[in-house]
């Protein structure tokens, strides 16, 4: 019995809205990055309950694709927090203001 | 077979080559250059001296020749710009003029200016050479803008010879003036040739192959066209509907903006008050440039494109009374001066007023011979002027002179000579020239136009001033008993500078000869050769520059009419007479053994003589009180109004950016809150619009 396309989409709303209420609250650079995961994944929910909506298996090659996508993000990510962390001693974004006019 | 044609632009480029070499040899290694560059200076010109009058014995055989040197603006569906020459019998006639005064001028610089002991020669010499250079390429010129181009170099070359003894207080103050005044003119000129070229699309003088066209061809069409006959030429009729004017009026304006700078050149009323000043300059210059040859670029620009101006009435007459105007003016001027070059800088003036004369009352020919006979009977009076400053020692007033008939003979009867040609005593040159110009404005004035009646009775009356002042001065000069130690025992002169004078000096008794119109009339001889030169050849090309086709568009578009019924006598019996009288009234006060001033006797006329009309004042007061004003005002609202938009605008960009820019806070929080914030206003803005909800 399938479930319906609508409750993919509520979940994957939820989730996206999870990660930007993340995004916008949150002060450590990891949990940016976490969130940030979350934003993506619920773009691969999205993508995985189309393709199974339209039968069509486009949907979830692509969702490979874009788990790699974030796999990469990820560890540039894990690249920037280190060198935030090696100048301001901290992980937290809201100190590092140096970058503005 | 090479003939003389082919060496045509040699005629100009050899002066310029003596100008390299004079610049260039006298700044790397002036110990190669022999007397200061005077050398290559007097080669040069002796070459195109004989070059042109080899020229002149070609076109003398009724041969006469025009060639594009070299295009330097391809125009794509319009005019082209290019350098060319045209050699007919005015430019051949001219260009012996020029460079023999120029190749006299470099020999009398050997006394006057290497003999003295002058340093800085190679800049006087380089400036010489340029001088002539520009001068012979403006008198070859095929078309106005090139003549317009070398027009300016002349002035250039004026500017850098009156101010050759900068570190003096005068001559820069002079070569300033001289060049700003001559700019003033030729900045209408300038707007001229820029009407001329958008109006017929060219600025040819004289057309000869297919496919070409001249700018006083295309006006005679077009004025034609105006009287009903033939159609308007396409270019010129296209251009007439842009500025809405009829083609005699708007023709009529492009002739008075060239005349702008014929005035500012041949110092003519109100733009003459740089010609006394320039006078700062070496002696030799002033003979070369002040008196012979750049001045004579205004008058001969106009008898150059004359075909052009004898079509219009109002600018003849406008000539013609500027032109008398100035001729007695200057004269006036000219009676009262106490130093020797100063009453020649008048006199300069106020013959070139005549020649003036002679071209608006459309004696093309009388114009032209005086232009010749005054190039060297003028010359002569001043390198003549310049052996008496070296005898001098440099000292210029005539007060301080007296007797030095005995101890200079050479000088003082090569001086006498000019002195004679200048006040117009038969048979000397500038009776003959003179006389044919006041003869031409007569008949012409009692004829059609009786305008030029005016012109006539100040041309006249000026011949009385001219009889008197110059033989004050030569009265004064070489007369008397000598009034200082330095005219008791003057310094003697050398070999360079006698033979110009006595070239100059044969010529000036000399040369009149060649036009006797008052003896051809009376005994039928034909002895007028000028008038045959200057004539043009019937049934070619080249008729379209001569004497007989400006006679006719003298009759057929400006109404001239000659009053045939004078005889030739009386009016030159009148002139004669009148010279006569100045010349007695001269030696009655003057030719005594201890002269003394009588200005006095003048009353209040004498300080407005000595002030020569405050013209220089009028035109400081103009300067300082109306246009420096007026260019503060506009400065004024340049800075106020004009920057003050712009600043304004960019000072309200700099606040807003001052304030914008700080949400931009560094932190990433922020940032992003922005992001969503904006992305869901934009959602909830196309919603409202989509009709969403």
């Amino acid at each position: 019995m399938a479930v319906a396309v609508e409750y993919y989409l509520l979940l994957s709303a939820a989730v996206f809205c999870t990660g930007v209420f993340g995004i916008l609250t949150r002060e450590n650079a990891l949990m940016f990055l976490i969130s940030v995961e979350l934003m993506l994944n619920s773009a691969n929910i999205n993508l995985v309950a189309f393709s199974h909506f339209y039968g069509n298996a486009t949907g979830q090659v692509f969702s490979l694709f874009v788990i790699a996508l974030a796999a990469a993000e990820v560890a540039v990510g894990l690249g920037i927090i280190l060198v935030l962390y090696r100048n301001f001693d901290d992980v937290d974004v809201t100190n590092a203001t140096t970058m503005r006019w | 077979m090479a003939g003389a044609f082919d060496f045509t632009a040699a005629v100009p480029l050899l002066p310029f080559a003596a100008f390299l070499i004079a610049l260039l040899v006298g700044h790397f290694a002036p110990r190669l250059l022999p007397k200061g560059g005077a050398i290559p200076g007097i080669l040069a010109t002796a070459g195109s001296l004989l070059l042109s009058a080899w020229l002149a014995l070609t076109v003398s055989q009724g041969t006469y020749h025009t060639e594009t040197i070299y295009t330097w603006v391809v125009g794509q569906n319009t005019f082209d710009l290019h350098f060319g020459v045209l050699v007919d019998p005015l430019s051949a006639m001219m260009l012996v003029i020029v460079s023999l005064v120029a190749f006299l001028v470099h020999v009398f610089s050997l006394g006057y200016m290497n003999d003295e002991g002058e340093t800085g020669l190679p800049r006087y010499y380089a400036g010489l050479g340029l001088f002539t250079f520009s001068m012979l390429a403006f008198v070859v010129a095929d078309n106005l803008l090139m003549a317009f181009m070398f027009f300016e170099l002349v002035g250039l070359c004026s500017y850098l010879l009156i101010g050759f003894h900068f570190r003096e207080a005068g001559p820069p103050s002079a070569a300033k003036k001289a060049f700003l005044v001559t700019r003033f003119g030729d900045y209408f000129f300038l707007i001229g040739v820029v009407g001329v070229l958008a109006t017929f699309g060219t600025s040819r003088f004289l057309a000869v192959s297919e496919g070409v066209e001249s700018f006083p061809h295309l006006a005679e069409q077009a004025l034609l066209a105006a009287q009903g006959e033939g159609a308007t030429p396409e270019h010129v009729a296209g251009f007439l509907d842009v500025v809405g004017f009829e083609p005699q009026t708007w023709f009529a304006i492009l002739g008075l903006l060239i005349l702008g700078g014929v005035i500012g050149k041949s110092a003519q009323f109100p733009l003459h008050t740089w010609l006394p000043d320039a006078m700062e300059g070496p002696t030799p210059v002033s003979a070369l440039i002040h008196a012979a040859t750049m001045v004579a670029a205004g008058v001969y620009l106009v008898a150059r494109m004359y075909g052009f101006y004898a079509l219009l009435p109002t600018v003849l007459a406008i000539i013609a009374l500027v032109g008398g105007f100035t001729a007695l003016f200057a004269a006036t001027m000219g009676v009262v001066k106490d130093e020797l070059k100063q009453v020649l800088a008048y006199s300069t003036i106020s013959q070139y007023g005549y020649m003036m004369l002679g071209l608006g009352a459309g004696g093309y020919i009388a114009a032209t011979f005086h232009l010749m006979t005054h190039a060297f009977f003028k010359a002569l009076l001043f390198l003549g002027a310049g052996s008496v400053i070296i005898a001098m020692h440099h000292n210029e007033d005539m007060w301080d002179m007296g007797g030095l008939k005995e101890k200079m003979p050479v000088t003082y009867y090569t001086f006498l000579s000019g002195s004679l040609a200048l006040a117009g005593i038969v048979p000397f040159a500038g009776f003959w020239s003179k006389d044919e110009v006041l003869y031409e404005a007569l008949i012409y004035g009692s004829g059609e136009s009786p305008i030029l009646l005016a012109g006539y009775a100040m041309g006249l009356l000026a011949v009385f001033f001219t009889g008197f002042y110059t033989f004050r001065m030569v009265f004064l000069t070489f007369h008397g008993d000598a009034r200082t130690d330095t005219a008791e025992s003057p310094h003697g002169v050398g070999w360079n500078v006698k033979f110009p004078l006595v070239v100059l000096g044969v010529l000036a008794a000399t040369v009149g000869l060649i036009n006797m119109t008052p003896v051809a009339k009376l005994t039928g001889e034909h002895i007028e050769f000028l008038k045959d030169w200057l004539a043009g050849p019937q049934g070619s090309a080249y008729a379209n520059i001569g004497y007989e086709h400006y006679h006719h568009l003298l009759v057929d578009f400006a109404g001239y009419g000659a009053n045939e019924s004078l005889g030739v006598l009386v009016p030159a019996a009148v002139s004669l007479g009148l010279a006569l009288a100045g010349a007695g009234l001269a030696w009655r006060l003057y030719s005594v053994p201890e002269p003394v001033e009588h200005t006095e006797k003048l009353g209040g006329i004498k300080t407005v003589l000595y002030n020569n009309y405050y013209q220089d004042e009028y035109q400081v007061w103009l300067a300082e009180g109306v246009t420096l004003p007026l260019a503060r005002a506009a400065d004024t609202f340049d800075q106020g109004i004009i920057d003050g938009v712009v600043n304004g605008v960019s000072s309200v960009s700099l606040f807003a950016g001052g304030r914008i820019k700080r949400i931009q806070d560094g932190i990433v929080t922020h940032y992003a809150a922005l992001l969503t914030l904006s992305l869901v206003a934009l959602l909830v803005a196309f919603g409202l619009l989509g009709g969403w909800f």
